[in-house]
């Protein structure tokens, strides 16, 4: 077994339950701090898997280049508030696997932060964009799901709508709330629920439109690095 | 960013500091311990942003009311009930309880703000260089690309609008979104085009040909280890020579600061004072010396 | 014992069909030599330097041997190369991996996993051998294309490497950016006694400093020797490659001239000197009578003032110009010194504040957005990827028209036809440049605004180029271009116009204009001031002398 897979064990069967343990005894409630050291922790194994392989040079740089482009992708569309960088990040885990597209939405979220300000959301940004991205990669692997524009735009809907802005959502919940139960909570994620539905319609249209082009371009790219398919490193 | 002597010290030092400031922020709910955090990390910012900071801070005022007074309408746990409203009541205790958790709101604001400042990017891969070498890398890679593809994002927007190509105000949003996606299409070829040159430049300076270490451009100083010294000493003093205790609801308990407290509260408060300490220290000597020339 | 030993090198690209890129290469390169690599764009140089480190070496089918040091490359481990050999490619840009100066020199030295004692020291005599300390902390992104090249040389130095191989380095620099460039190199070449392997474009510079010049043809290499015989080698041979050559040489053969050749434009001036010890019969080139003056203005600006903030210092400080319909008309100038900002401020995209364009006798303001750039006004780029949108350049072109007819006839133009198919990244530098220029052709304008044009590509590109030009002028367009070339505007332009401070100082013929300059002008006015009037190009000068020649017999 690899050191990162026992790291990663490690973490999700002990570690994680016992700051879940600890954490709800600690000082009255500290439901922030706690929710953000499980959520550092769930990051942890993922970036230090990526550490100890030691990455090749162009392996770097496809996820530095795609990084880049999540971020910076928002400044190309003249349309005001229209988010790309989900449809970046999720596009990158369908071209090059789950791992990949975790760490284009986990460093995309954290460069991105460097530009407009880091904040007590940052661990959670990385996260929920990480894991985003590696949904998308998960599900999209082996021809689960069709490279299809309809099936990546209806995924990256879906999944920008259900899963990375509640995601996103239960920061804010545990962020600014004493108290936390249903009746307390559910008025956030309702608040949340137009600016997610906008984002989720974002990341539809760009999976539409850009999806096929992207892959193709990825694809390019693939051949003058010499990367086929089998020896693929990412 | 103004001339600060905190962000001129080791990044470890800021880094360790503002890692202890904000965990104590959002662990420790007692009204003294928040007071103190609200001053620190409200002084300590105002010094960092000047003038244009105090809009900022005074922007938050109203968040911090609005939190504050929407607690007692979802907790009605408290036995000092100041009125009621449709039947229900609505209670001292979860009014202040509502207005802890929005001191510990504002003040992680105040804290994230001096943290941007003081902690560049820079600075954060310079510390974790050597812990993580590649993911810092790649941060450091990123952090560079993000400028540039910037610049070509809109040398390219330039070159389309000289040939009749780009958007104009009264376009469509469709017309927009088109030209948007194209925009993007291109963008991303030339960047994946350049990172191919990357990737060999990398290569051609032996990134891969075996053990990599890493640049410190920051050293530690005397000043800098006293500080992470002193940074240490208080917090463990802070823990240990302190009761902390804060309820809330239904019935206050909350440890008083006095007596056997004290110490551990003014070891906290000392930590907070820290960066303040420094930088007034620099400006007044900075001023006399300005008056010796 | 020879630094590099290559002995008949064979390749050729996997995708090439057999078609060789390299043909039985063989070359000695001596530990401590200067040595300049010189053919068109394809003729195989970038190849060969890229088999000289293992890391950069391409894909394919390769016979024959490469040895560094007397040992096979192959043999030699990555590490070892990485240190000892550096390697500079062309674009400033995408060499650079991370945001900071400081880093960018690091980067190597943290590779070889080096101690911070000697990554300090290093680091600290490149900063200072460079004069990048004033930068030092700066982020890259605000480099100047100069300074970032000049980061990437100083990046590679800091690993002490034996051998500099360079990749066309300076194509997408400035002039003096790359004259500062290639005199570091040589600095570098004669004071570390570093064996340097270049190839460029401006061999102006470098030509008459290198210890041996070797010219490719074909993946083959035509000529190794001194770079004063391999200049008489490629007259006498016809080759196209001559016209690549410093002026002074072209001069010297050209006008058939006696003694040994020049290649500087010292020697060129005592070589002159020396053949006409009196003041000539013929001092000047009989100039023909302005008649043009009455061609009306296809562009007017009027007093242009333009900042790009509120408090920011003015860019443009009262620009005016008249370019008469039909003329090729450049204007020249420093870096920075708003030439690019008189383009943008006549398309509109930067509106002065006070001021007026007129365009074909009507208003800038007065034309709608799209109208101006439909038949009318047209520029292309600086980099011509920025208008690269698609998988081809035929769909490329057919996202401007419809018009299959009109696509090809422009094609046919910009001289494209046989790469219509290709993807626009596959094509050369000069190459992307027509295809750019025809997607912009195909808005038919009647007037072109050219950024740079012939920044990044070679002498031979350039003359295709100049045709192109010249037919469109044929054909009635009007041709505005900003340039640093100063050599392209002498032989090609019609007016000249210096843009200085903020504002055209001067306005004229390209003789006159370069003919009273004695800095800023042409290497063959330099040469020649002494001894002939107002002769600027390299044809004028050989016109002068074989007619004195003449006249003296």
């Amino acid at each position: 077994m690899k050191k990162s897979h026992i790291a990663m064990l490690l973490m999700f069967l002990l570690v994680i339950p016992a700051t879940l343990f600890f954490g709800l005894r600690l000082s009255g409630r500290a439901y922030y701090f706690t929710s953000t050291l499980v959520i550092v922790e769930l990051l942890i194994p993922f970036l230090l898997a990526f550490e100890n392989r030691k990455p090749q040079a162009r392996e770097l740089v496809v996820i530095a280049v795609l990084s880049a482009l999540a971020v910076a992708a928002r400044v190309v569309i003249p349309i005001p508030n229209f988010k790309v960088i989900f449809a970046v990040i999720m596009l990158s885990g369908i071209a090059f696997g789950p791992e990949a597209g975790f760490l284009v939405g986990a460093v995309s979220a954290f460069a991105s932060n460097f530009f407009y300000g880091q904040g007590a959301y940052t661990p959670w940004q990385m996260f929920a964009y990480g894991a985003g991205g590696m949904l998308a990669g998960f599900l999209f692997a082996k021809g689960r799901l069709p490279r299809k524009p309809a099936v990546m735009g209806v995924f990256g809907f879906l999944a920008t709508l259900l899963f990375v802005g509640p995601l996103l959502d239960t920061c804010t919940v545990f962020l600014t709330l004493p108290v936390i139960h249903f009746q307390t909570a559910w008025p956030l994620y309702v608040s949340g629920f137009p600016v997610n539905l906008s984002q989720g319609t974002c990341t539809f249209l760009t999976m539409l439109l850009f999806g096929n082009p992207l892959l193709e371009k990825l694809d390019r790219v693939k051949v003058q690095y010499g990367m086929t398919e089998e020896q693929d490193g990412l | 960013m103004r001339d600060d002597a905190f962000s001129k010290r080791h990044p470890a030092v800021n880094f360790v500091f503002f890692a202890g400031a904000m965990i104590c922020t959002v662990v420790i709910q007692h009204p003294a311990y928040l007071l103190a955090g609200v001053l620190g990390g409200g002084i300590y910012y105002l010094l960092l942003h000047g003038r244009a900071g105090l809009k900022t801070v005074l922007g938050w005022l109203p968040v911090f009311l609005v939190l504050t007074g929407m607690n007692p309408l979802f907790n009605i746990y408290g036995n000092t009930v100041l009125f009621r409203y449709f039947g229900r009541p609505y209670t001292l205790e979860a009014l202040l309880y509502g207005g802890a958790i929005a001191a510990i709101f504002v003040e992680m604001l105040l804290w994230f703000g001096c943290y941007n400042a003081v902690l560049t990017s820079d600075k954060f891969t310079g510390l974790f260089g050597n812990l993580i070498p590649a993911l810092s890398l790649l941060l450091v890679m990123v952090l560079r690309m993000i400028p540039n593809l910037m610049r070509k994002a809109s040398q390219i927007s330039g070159a389309r609008s000289t040939i009749g190509k780009g958007t104009a105000e009264q376009d469509t949003t469709k017309e927009k979104l088109t030209e948007g996606m194209t925009v993007l299409g291109t963008l991303t070829s030339w960047a994946l085009e350049g990172s191919v040159v990357t990737a060999d430049s990398m290569r051609s300076r032996g990134y891969g040909s075996g053990k990599r270490s890493s640049f410190m451009i920051y050293t530690m100083t005397g000043l800098d280890w006293g500080l992470l010294a002193a940074q240490a000493v208080l917090l463990v003093g802070m823990i240990v020579l302190g009761d902390r205790t804060a309820a809330f609801t239904p019935v206050l308990n909350i440890a008083p600061i006095g007596g056997r407290n004290l110490p551990g509260f003014l070891c906290y408060l000392c930590y907070l004072l820290i960066p303040i300490a420094l930088h007034i220290k620099e400006a007044i000597q900075w001023r006399i010396s300005i008056s010796k020339i | 014992m020879a630094h590099f030993n290559i002995e008949n090198l064979t390749f050729s690209y996997a995708a090439a069909k057999g078609r060789h890129s390299l043909e039985n290469v063989s070359l000695k390169v001596e530990q401590g030599e200067f040595l300049v690599l010189c053919g068109k764009s394809g003729s195989g140089k970038s190849t060969l330097l890229r088999h000289l480190k293992t890391v950069l070496t391409p894909n394919g089918k390769r016979t024959g041997e490469i040895l560094f040091r007397g040992v096979p490359l192959s043999k030699v481990s990555d590490r070892e190369q990485a240190e000892k050999i550096g390697f500079v490619m062309q674009n400033p840009d995408d060499q650079i991996v991370t945001d900071k100066v400081w880093h960018e020199l690091a980067f190597g030295l943290e590779s070889l996993g080096c101690d911070q004692k000697t990554m300090r020291a290093r680091v600290a005599e490149m900063a200072c051998y460079f004069g990048i300390q004033d930068w030092f902390h700066r982020d890259v992104c605000n480099l100047s294309g100069g300074q970032k090249q000049l980061l990437n040389l100083a990046a590679i130095m800091a690993m002490q490497p034996e051998v500099l191989i360079l990749d066309e380095p300076t194509s997408q620099l400035d002039p003096i950016a790359a004259s500062d460039f290639l005199n570091t190199v040589r600095k570098i070449n004669r004071e570390l006694g570093t064996t340097v392997i270049i190839t460029e474009h401006r061999l102006e510079d470098i030509f008459p400093y290198a210890d041996r010049a070797v010219v490719m043809d074909g993946g083959k290499v035509i000529a190794d020797d001194a770079p004063r015989n391999v200049g008489k080698l490629l007259y006498e041979q016809h080759h196209p490659m001559f016209s690549a050559m410093p002026t002074p040489v072209r001069v010297f053969y050209g006008a058939e001239g006696v003694g040994e050749c020049p290649l500087t434009v010292r020697d060129g001036r005592s070589w002159l000197s020396k053949a006409f010890p009196q003041t000539p019969q013929y001092p000047a080139i009989p100039a023909p009578e302005l008649s043009e003056e009455t061609a009306p203005s296809a562009l007017s600006l009027k007093e242009l003032w333009f900042r790009y903030e509120k408090d920011s210092p003015d860019i443009l400080r009262g620009v005016s110009a008249e370019v008469p319909k039909g003329s090729l008309y450049a204007i020249l100038g420093g870096n920075g010194a708003g030439k690019s900002t008189t383009l943008k401020a006549i398309c509109g995209i930067c509106k002065p504040y006070r001021g007026k364009v007129t365009l074909f006798g009507k208003q800038i303001d007065k034309y709608k957005n799209r109208q101006l750039f439909s038949h009318c006004l047209a520029m292309l780029p600086q980099d011509p990827k920025s208008l690269f949108v698609k998988k081809t350049v035929r769909e490329d072109l057919e996202e401007m028209t419809k018009d299959k007819a009109l696509i090809e006839e422009t094609a046919a133009t910009c001289q494209i036809t046989s790469l219509l198919d290709s993807h626009p990244y596959d094509l050369s530098g000069g190459e992307q440049q027509r295809a750019a220029l025809a997607k912009v052709l195909l808005t038919q304008p009647k007037l072109l605004l050219l950024d740079e044009p012939t920044k990044g590509i070679d002498s031979f590109f350039k003359e295709t180029f100049a045709e192109i030009l010249a037919n469109l002028k044929k054909q009635g367009i009007t041709i505005v271009m900003v340039s640093h070339d100063v050599e392209f505007c002498a032989r090609y332009a019609d007016l000249v116009a210096m843009f200085f401070d903020g504002q055209i100082l001067t306005t004229d013929t390209p003789r006159r204009f370069f003919g009273s300059n004695s800095f800023y002008t042409t290497a063959a006015h330099r040469m020649s001031r002494h001894v002939f009037d107002m002769a600027v190009t390299a044809e004028d000068v050989i016109r002068l002398y074989q007619k004195n020649k003449e006249a003296a017999k």
